[in-house]
């Protein structure tokens, strides 16, 4: 058979059944790896692909599941000997019936970072061992299947698309909630497959034909009408022993089920054998595919998020350093932290996708991307718009992102089109089109659609869909020329209808030099919403503007028995005093008692953020620091030390006091002074260790005390450490190890920065950590908690 | 298979896991652990997973003398896993870096909570095992005395972990997501008792708060 009849769909393509199950029946032990069945019992590997095919299976998946570095080490085969082995078995069966042979490629069985240690291009680059060695093989195609995390299968498909020009096959395994264990949906691993550049798609394991029907059906309405669609379901749900609940006539049966859906490929995973397939044959004889029919919509998305550009959709503009001093400092000093909490604050208040910008002159743009991408992608579950004209900061990002995101953004220059949209394509991104050019921003609205026309001839051209471009009309600032408005809105109108594509305005732009801001950015929000804006970027922290989106929902019907608009303000009043300025002072602190001290001691953070605000009206911040938090986290150390005051407690006071802090500091960046920093520590939570909750209690602690910490994360490697140690002259490093097994990591750390000779004190801490421990691996402090780290920090800095 | 999420209140094991053992929380606290349960509530997918075999297809006599010592008698074993999810990580993860202390009230309730699930599989496991008229001795995982945490990495392959419950070992033998434990049982045909390692040969024995005050953090 040739691959162009998969694609043709013309009739059900079937595929083989379960592997493993088969090789124990005909004798693999326990022992033996069934990876290795090619060399251990190559002739039952192959009678059992040719009963496969003999039943009518017109798709062979090679036993090359398991054939990654990770599970072959020590078995003393290499990657390309497994492969080249257990194709040659598939071939061999093949050949008597035509079938194709598929290299196929499941999970490496270990977690990608964050949720485990693997990094992604390690993943990539095990994927890519692989792909290479089926390709050299002669497999017809890559089969990636029984994937769980859609990061996973990211790294699988790149690998494939990058190392052959083989089809790629993609499936993922999903739960009975129409998750997978990671909580990827349904929708997101299709369009995020999709846009990879996957040639089918599909679902395995996991489940019977029953319970995966309504997810295949949602998978066809999300991908192409061309992309074929197949399963490959349990022989239904597990007994308590082991087997499975159904047989080949119950199988098939079910499968019945898949014939009007549109799905084309049909097959069987863990419990099926040669008879279900043969009952699949039986079953599709005769009969053809029915039609698919997507359902177009604009969509973005992260693994557990998908998001339908249906209607107003708000995008956070605070990731961006333009003009924030406090955002611009933490890039500077490449921390991801900062951002982090900007990115749940937005998410908090309504934003459904998140801009993020690096651009700063003087920073590494395209390491500081990255860095952002992954650090907010391990915290928020908003899809992202890369923010950037820096292509290599794109292409950095779009590389490790996980999910379907939005470029921000190309313009109408050829130069641009021809250097940011390949990326777009290749990594299965929307993007945001300006209507500008070398020229600069027309004045009419006929020729910014102009622009825009271009910029949708270069996206079809390149096979970039309509519903992903999202084209701009530019928002001019008001003040400066008044008319610009209507033009504004009247070419997003017109783009909306003519061309097809999605909108997207900067909304803040509009009331640049004007005051009370708000007021002009709301006005010209509600007046774009109804010309037909479908991505606002704002500042979702502004009361009045999500609630002009809030409105409008309800009044387009959009928000079906305002649910929504309830939920939000239901318990609100709204203040419609307007505050003058001179007004703003607070009232001083009643005599005797200091609120910010009390907050702080009583673990209120929400008091603490208050007193604070209200404070620095009429103290200065370093005073606060001093006087007021340093004396509060005192009292709370004894407490805790003496055993008057629980861990609970001692969490509390610093979680309060970590909010006054970030007042402070938002106050001293804001002045453009950086205060005065009591000293620089260097923390982190060693190489292939995932327990960071110690470390980040630290963390927290030290900076309340006034410390300036780098946190490095968790698994952090020692060069990391010492590079950070070396560029930022710490006096002080910090190091937290939870587990047995990464002590000797711990221990290299601090012997990496005895070599480089780094003239650091080392403190050290975690569960299986002694005293003696610590000595004998060469740490200078032992801390047994937060508390302890905060005094022995107080003695180096004095 | 899916796990219900425990219904008993596990307020005195929270406290012990969030080293506040006895303690009469203060209402800010009790506010606090309230909330950490509702979040893990809904951000937790709890799965377990277990399966009976010979004792010979572990390698039990590298794994340590406690080990050998607790499945004494015994002829077969189970093998069992149970994982809260990666969505509880993603949670604690998030609240690490906007409120340290939830993040800990969260991690606390979630160590809380695997033991409880544990502790209902195994309950599960017993009442099976002992229909058929055999006998099993206590859970016992890696970890616990001189058993080292590499006897996870032959756990998750044998119960196929990655496809059954989505869990995974890294290199450094951690498991991931981070609220996961494995653990084996030893099984006879005729009564065993097993033998827990006990503070003697635990790794923390010299600095345990527990000890200190002349308990065990087994009560």
């Amino acid at each position: 058979m040739k691959i162009e009849e998969v694609f043709s769909r013309q009739r059900f393509i079937l595929m083989d059944g379960a592997m493993g199950t088969q090789l124990q029946r005909r004798g693999l032990t326990p022992e033996q790896k069934p990876e290795l069945a090619a060399f251990s019992m190559p002739e039952t590997l192959t009678a059992i692909h040719r009963d496969y095919a003999r039943a009518g299976a017109d798709l062979l998946l090679a036993n090359t599941f398991g054939a990654n570095p990770r599970k072959l080490a020590g078995t003393g085969y290499t990657v390309e000997q497994v492969i080249e082995a257990s194709v040659r078995c598939a071939r061999a069966a093949a050949e008597e019936t035509g079938a194709l042979v598929a290299l196929d490629i499941g999970p490496i069985g270990e977690l990608l970072a964050p949720a485990g240690t693997l990094a992604f291009e390690d993943a990539c680059s095990q994927f890519a061992a692989m792909v290479r060695a089926g390709a050299a093989a002669g497999a017809d195609l890559v089969f990636i299947e029984t994937m769980t995390d859609l990061y996973e299968l990211k790294a699988a498909i790149l690998a494939a698309k990058e190392n052959s020009d083989l089809p790629v096959f993609t499936s993922m395994s999903f739960e009975p909630r129409g998750r997978t264990f990671t909580g990827c949906t349904v929708e997101s691993y299709g369009i995020t497959a999709a846009g990879l550049g996957a040639d089918a798609v599909g679902i395995n394991c996991s489940l019977g034909p029953r319970e995966i029907l309504p997810f295949a059906q949602r998978l066809c309405r999300v991908v192409p009408a061309g992309m074929p669609v197949f399963v490959k379901p349990n022989a239904g749900l597990p007994n308590p022993d082991g087997s499975y609940n159904i047989g080949p006539a119950g199988f098939a049966a079910q499968m019945a089920a898949y014939l009007p859906t549109g799905v084309s490929m049909l097959g069987g995973c863990c419990g099926t054998d040669p008879q279900f397939i043969a009952g699949l044959k039986k079953l599709t004889a005769g009969k053809a595919p029915a039609a698919k029919v997507p359902v177009i919509r604009s969509r973005l998305c992260t693994p557990v998020r998908c998001v339908e550009v249906n209607g107003i959709t708000v995008v956070g503009e605070r990731i961006n350093p333009t003009g924030k001093k406090r955002l611009q400092q933490a890039l500077r000093e490449g921390d991801g932290a900062y951002a982090c909490t900007q990115a749940v604050a937005q998410a908090e208040a309504g934003a459904e996708v998140l801009d993020v910008n690096a651009g700063l002159p003087d920073i590494d743009e395209p390491a500081t991307l990255e860095m952002l991408v992954r650090e907010l992608q391990s915290v928020t579950d908003l899809p992202l718009q890369l923010d950037s004209s820096n292509r290599d900061a794109l292409a950095r990002a779009l590389r490790i992102y996980n999910g379907k995101p939005i470029v921000n953004s190309v313009n109408g220059e050829q130069k641009v089109l021809d250097s940011i949209l390949p990326l777009c394509k290749k990594y299965g991104a929307a993007v945001v089109g300006l209507t500008l050019d070398e020229r600069g921003i027309p004045k009419t609205v006929e020729g910014r659609l102009e622009i825009a026309r271009r910029i949708v001839a270069a996206t079809d051209a390149i096979g970039i869909p309509r519903e992903d471009v999202y084209i701009d009309c530019l928002t001019l600032t008001v003040s400066a020329e008044q008319s610009a408005a209507a033009q504004t809105l009247e070419a997003l109108t017109r783009c909306k209808r003519e061309l097809g594509v999605r909108t997207v305005l900067g909304v803040s732009n509009i009331s640049f030099g004007l005051p009370c801001r708000g007021y002009i950015n709301t006005a010209f929000l509600t007046l774009a919403m109804q010309a037909g804006l479908d991505l606002a970027i704002m500042n979702p922290n502004t009361p009045e503007m999500m609630a002009a989106v809030r409105a409008y929902r309800v009044l387009t019907s959009q928000d079906e028995k305002c649910n929504d608009y309830v939920a939000a303000y239901a318990n609100l009043q709204v203040q419609t005093q307007q505050v003058t300025k001179t007004d703003a002072a607070a009232p001083a602190a009643a005599q005797g008692t200091d609120p910010l001290y009390d907050a702080v001691r009583r673990g209120l953070k929400k008091e603490a953020r208050a007193a604070a605000q209200q404070a620095l009206a009429t103290r200065e911040p370093l005073d606060l620091v001093n006087v007021t938090l340093i004396p509060a986290l005192d009292a709370v150390g004894d407490g805790f030390e003496k055993g008057t005051l629980f861990l609970p407690q001692l969490l509390q006071s610093a979680t309060a006091a970590q909010a006054a802090f970030e007042e402070i500091k938002a106050a001293l960046a804001a002045s453009g002074s950086k205060g005065e920093s009591k000293g620089r520590i260097v923390i982190a939570t060693v190489k292939g260790d995932v327990h960071d909750i110690g470390k980040n209690i630290v963390r927290v602690i030290l900076e309340n005390y006034g410390y300036d910490v780098l946190d490095l994360g968790r698994d952090v490697p020692p060069e990391r450490v010492v590079e950070a140690v070396r560029k930022t002259g710490a006096p002080l490093v910090g190091l937290s190890a939870l587990m047995t097994t990464t002590v000797p990591s711990m221990q290299a750390t601090i012997e990496a920065l005895h070599a480089a000779r780094l003239p650091c004190k080392v403190m050290v801490g975690g569960a299986v950590l002694t005293a003696d421990y610590a000595e004998q691996i060469g740490a200078d402090f032992y801390a047994r908690d937060a508390k302890a780290s905060a005094d022995y920090a107080k003695t180096i800095f004095g | 298979m899916e796990l219900c999420y425990p219904d008993r209140d596990l307020t005195r094991e929270i406290l012990r896991c969030f080293g506040a053992s006895g303690w009469q929380p203060d209402e800010a606290s009790s506010r606090l652990l309230r909330q950490a349960e509702t979040l893990l509530r809904s951000a937790a997918t709890p799965r377990g997973i277990w399966r009976e075999l010979p004792l010979t297809a572990l390698e039990v006599d590298t794994c340590g003398d406690d080990l050998a010592r607790h499945l004494h008698g015994c002829d077969r074993c189970v093998l069992m896993a149970v994982t809260l999810g990666s969505g509880a990580d993603t949670l604690m993860r998030r609240l690490e870096l906007t409120d340290i202390a939830l993040a800990a009230a969260v991690d606390a309730t979630a160590s809380a909570v695997i033991e409880q699930l544990c502790d209902e599989l195994e309950a599960r496991i017993r009442r099976e095992v002992q229909a058929s008229g055999r006998y099993l001795t206590g859970r016992y995982s890696p970890g616990y005395g001189d058993c080292p945490l590499a006897l996870q990495d032959d756990l998750c392959l044998m119960l196929d972990t990655v496809r059954g419950i989505g869990c995974s070992v890294t290199p450094e033998h951690l498991l991931t997501p981070r609220k996961s434990v494995t653990a084996i049982l030893g099984t006879a045909d005729h009564p065993v008792t097993g033998a827990r390692a006990g503070c003697a040969h635990c790794l923390l024995r010299n600095k345990c708060a527990y000890r200190k005050r002349g308990t065990t953090c087994e009560n």
